[in-house]
């Protein structure tokens, strides 16, 4: 076993346990992890989105190595970038298999733009960034909801009906009572979201019969939840089991002894004195 | 009958840090000593495994990696027993991220399995293309132009010089396609941007907090069944008949859910007698 792999070991044992910790109190165990991993997740999430996406894709289509000329101006520009870094800007353009695409220098503008928003006398200039994102976002999913979540979904719970070869009844399989009671619920769920008319007589009764599947479904998405959590779990106690083997140094056991002793410690020494009811 | 109310009554009470530690007990126990609970495959799962039984020998098949290590527990062993059965089908395989975490996630399967136990070579039976940042625009890019979009692969290779890519244009180049999905964007962007509109088939398998939301897709026949979480990946593992990660953490999970139902029990028979003595007084 490397030293690498065994101080890996440590320092997820010491993670996995200083998040634990919170389960008895906040403590600066926790805030360890807390912090590291806020941290790491935003170091690492920029790097990859500059090495995926802005490095190849952006500076790759403006400056491509197919299209290189030292002679050209917007190379000589590039040459000058070079100097900020090499391994961002490389000698000879960009070499991603890209062709030239200037258009790319207005999403390049449009990110520059949210940048400013850094700075508060130019902050506006986000805004077009942000109009540009927002609207080509809600243009894009417009089409993909229309598609699948109401058509898609109007025709599943429809379709079901004019098979002939369906059981009228089955616990597993589609059934004639399945799809009603997808009918009744899908109805009735809507109803109860329906707020022009006050909730009485039909209308109150069928959208009462739509609290009940909108709880089996909450109570479904709880268990769901819970079975999720719990799957977490054990896949951190599964580690835990696996660093506290003799490969590894015992970690959890050596990890787990000292923050109860230190977190012990504490609780003892800040423990609080007790109150004098004759005083009172 | 009032001392077994006492008693529900001052379990109610109890500091909510010894059930956390309660729980803690009865996961580990089972970790260290299992009992070998019985997995039968549900419905979901088995028309996910028919759906890949079903393809074609040789057929490309694509696989997209979106979780992070938060979810590996229950998305890890799902992606290694999908890439079993692909590979064991003889299918080529196509990896994409829509996460940039899934790329690790991604290279440590496909160095399990397509490397250490099937052996297969890069570029020939299989392609890593990686994360590209954007969501559903990605889902998109790859739906109207995957070339457009990943001009090289994870290890920067040119897409022209690998010789798997070769007639690789769009999305209706694959047969298949199975998303590991551990939120946005993921399963209901694949559907929403890729399966419906082109028809090509997918499943998915999803975290157990997710399979609510993906489930009204299964059900209207827009996805080919679902693996439902921890357990959905241990039934997959029982079906392709190699176990895994997934089917030793059943036991756990199972004993788990015992001791929370039997918590709530005894939380809301506290809540109710408290209320009727306060109603008596």
């Amino acid at each position: 076993m490397s030293s690498t792999a065994i101080f890996g070991g440590w320092i997820a044992v010491f993670l996995t346990l200083g998040i634990f910790s919170y389960l008895y109190k906040d403590n600066p165990f926790y805030k360890i992890a807390e912090h590291l991993f806020v941290g790491i997740s935003a170091g690492y999430w920029t790097a990859i989105f500059f090495w995926t996406q802005i490095q190849p894709n952006l500076f790759g289509r403006l400056w491509p190595t197919k299209e290189f000329s030292g002679e050209s101006l917007w190379y000589k520009f590039y040459n000058g970038l070079s100097w900020i870094s090499t391994s961002v800007f490389p000698a000879g353009g960009i070499d991603k298999g890209h062709d030239m695409h200037l258009i790319y220098l207005v999403p390049f503008a449009l990110g520059i733009m949210m940048l400013l928003s850094l700075i508060p006398k130019i902050s506006w200039f986000a805004r077009w960034g942000i109009a540009y994102t927002v609207g080509m976002a809600a243009g894009l999913r417009a089409y993909g909801y229309l598609n699948s979540n109401v058509i898609g979904q109007i025709k599943g719970t429809a379709a079901s009906f004019s098979d002939p070869n369906l059981p009228f009844f089955s616990l597993t399989s589609p059934s004639i009572f399945n799809s009603i009671v997808i009918l009744v619920g899908t109805i009735t769920g809507l109803l109860y979201f329906y707020f022009s008319k006050e909730h009485k007589g039909i209308l109150g009764k069928a959208s009462k019969v739509g609290i009940y599947f909108l709880m089996i479904s909450f109570g479904a998405s709880f268990g769901f939840a819970v079975m999720g959590r719990i799957s977490l779990l054990i896949g951190r106690f599964v580690d835990l089991i696996k660093y506290s083997s003799a490969e590894y140094f015992n970690a959890s056991f050596w990890v787990l002894a000292i923050m109860i002793i230190i977190l012990g410690y504490d609780a003892f020494s800040n423990r609080k004195p007790p109150v004098n009811e004759d005083v009172i | 009958m009032r001392t077994i109310e006492n008693f529900i009554l001052k379990f109610g009470q109890v500091d909510r840090r010894w059930i956390f530690l309660v729980l803690a007990i009865v996961v580990i126990i089972p970790i260290l000593n299992p009992i070998g609970m019985p997995i039968r495959p549900t419905e979901t799962t088995q028309v996910v495994y028919d759906a890949i039984e079903a393809l074609p020998e040789n057929s490309n098949v694509l696989l997209s990696v979106e979780y992070s290590p938060s979810t590996k527990p229950e998305n890890h062993p799902m992606t290694i027993s999908i890439l079993r059965h692909f590979f064991r089908n003889g299918h080529k395989v196509f990896v994409t991220c829509l996460w940039p975490d899934g790329q690790f996630m991604a290279q440590d399967a496909l160095k399990q399995v397509a490397d250490e136990e099937f052996g297969k070579v890069y570029g020939v039976d299989y392609v890593f293309l990686g994360f590209r940042p954007g969501n559903e625009a990605v889902v998109k890019g790859i739906v109207s132009n995957i070339r457009k979009l990943y001009t090289v692969d994870v290890y920067q290779t040119k897409i022209d010089e690998i010789p798997l890519m070769d007639g690789i244009t769009n999305f209706r180049d694959f047969a298949f396609l199975f998303s590991s999905s551990a939120g946005y964007p993921g399963t209901i962007e694949w559907v929403q941007y890729a399966a419906d509109p082109t028809g090509v088939p997918m499943s998915s398998g999803v975290t157990s907090i997710q399979v609510n939301e993906v489930m009204p897709y299964v059900q209207a026949g827009q996805m080919k069944g679902v693996l439902a979480g921890m357990p959905g990946a241990a039934e997959y593992e029982a079906l392709i008949g190699q176990k895994g990660s997934a089917t030793s953490g059943m036991d756990a999970q199972s004993v788990a859910h015992l001791v929370i139902v039997l918590f709530i029990i005894l939380g809301n028979a506290a809540y109710f007698i408290e209320r009727k003595r306060f109603r008596k007084y």
